[in-house]
């Protein structure tokens, strides 16, 4: 899977594409942790080109909402695929984390 | 750390006579081995989906319990139902349970009376020596339910095992319980694996009731 990061103002942008698993996991853990790091972070991910996630990469993104709202920021996900928000909801992630229909909504909701 | 075998065999064990608290066999059974599925999973030798369970790395971790579980997985093949991987690791529970308590007892952690029930059957007791570990443990579970709090992986697991066996009235009084009911089972949903141990443990329990009221 692929990562990249940018700053819209002052939200960090993080998006994932491709298949969030347990042989992604590690390094995306990595890198989302590096992209929350600091006070009160604004962190939207963009998901809107991640085609899998398994409960691997659903540990990585519990992972960094816990050290977003241990720092006090804010975090919010946006543009899920139907596969992906379907193990959002059925495991109720979505009923923990912000979920925004698109990544300006996310970048938004975390302004 | 302790692992899920480990921590829920401790949870289990009333700490002040050192017996276990009453738990269907066969419930116990399927928590003993969803222990083992979730401990797997957070060491990534098996990741799941809304449809199977993958064995993804198959290189033993040393742990007497958790390597065994870990060959017979991969002796069914590399992807697996997660109910199915749940029944079948169960088949082997009371084994784990024996070798988690001996860890327990290596670790210190408690230790093993043997005495006569009725001057006749032999009975085993194993009362705890440190039980920081349950205080640490019921104490942070406390907090998580009480409080909207993001769980960490670890803590999502051990409230799906709680709940499973019916262990949350331990950590939270009568009336905490009436209000945080809609938390566990949000938190218990979390993980994949957890809510196949819900299930499956429920479903037994309703099992078990439906032929005691039947005879």
């Amino acid at each position: 899977m692929d990562i990249t990061q940018e700053r819209d103002g002052d939200v960090v942008v993080v998006r994932l594409m491709g298949r969030l698993n347990s042989s992604a996991a590690p390094a995306a853990e990595e890198r989302l942790l590096a992209a929350v790091a600091g006070a009160a972070p604004s962190v939207a991910i963009d998901m809107s080109e991640l085609s899998y996630i398994s409960s691997a990469g659903l540990r990585v993104i519990l992972v960094a909402a816990k050290k977003v709202q241990q720092e006090k920021g804010k975090l919010a996900l946006g543009g899920l695929g139907a596969n992906v928000r379907e193990v959002f909801a059925a495991t109720g992630f979505d009923t923990i984390i912000t979920i925004a229909a698109d990544a300006a909504a996310a970048i938004a909701a975390v302004r | 750390m302790l692992s899920f075998s480990e921590e829920i065999v401790l949870l289990l064990l009333d700490e002040t006579n050192g017996d276990f608290v009453p738990l269907p066999e066969s419930v116990f059974a399927i928590v003993m081995s969803g222990a083992a599925l979730m401990d797997l999973a957070l060491h990534n030798r098996v990741d799941s989906d809304l449809e199977k369970l993958t064995v993804v790395d198959r290189t033993p971790l040393g742990d007497n319990i958790l390597d065994d579980v870990l060959a017979g997985l991969g002796r069914k093949g590399a992807k697996l139902a997660i109910v199915d991987a749940l029944f079948d690791v169960a088949a082997n529970a009371e084994e784990y349970r024996s070798r988690a308590l001996a860890r327990l007892i290596a670790r210190g952690i408690l230790k093993q009376e043997k005495g006569r029930h009725l001057w006749v059957f032999r009975t085993r007791r194993y009362p705890v020596i440190d039980d920081s570990e349950q205080q640490e443990v019921r104490a942070r579970l406390r907090q998580l339910l009480l409080s909207d709090e993001i769980p960490d992986p670890r803590d999502v697991v051990l409230v799906c095992l709680i709940d499973a066996c019916a262990l949350v009235k331990f950590v939270l009084s009568a009336d905490e319980l009436d209000v945080a009911s809609p938390r566990v089972e949000q938190l218990r949903k979390l993980d994949l694996i957890g809510q196949a141990v819900t299930k499956a443990a429920s479903e037994t329990e309703a099992i078990i009731k439906f032929a005691a009221t039947t005879m």
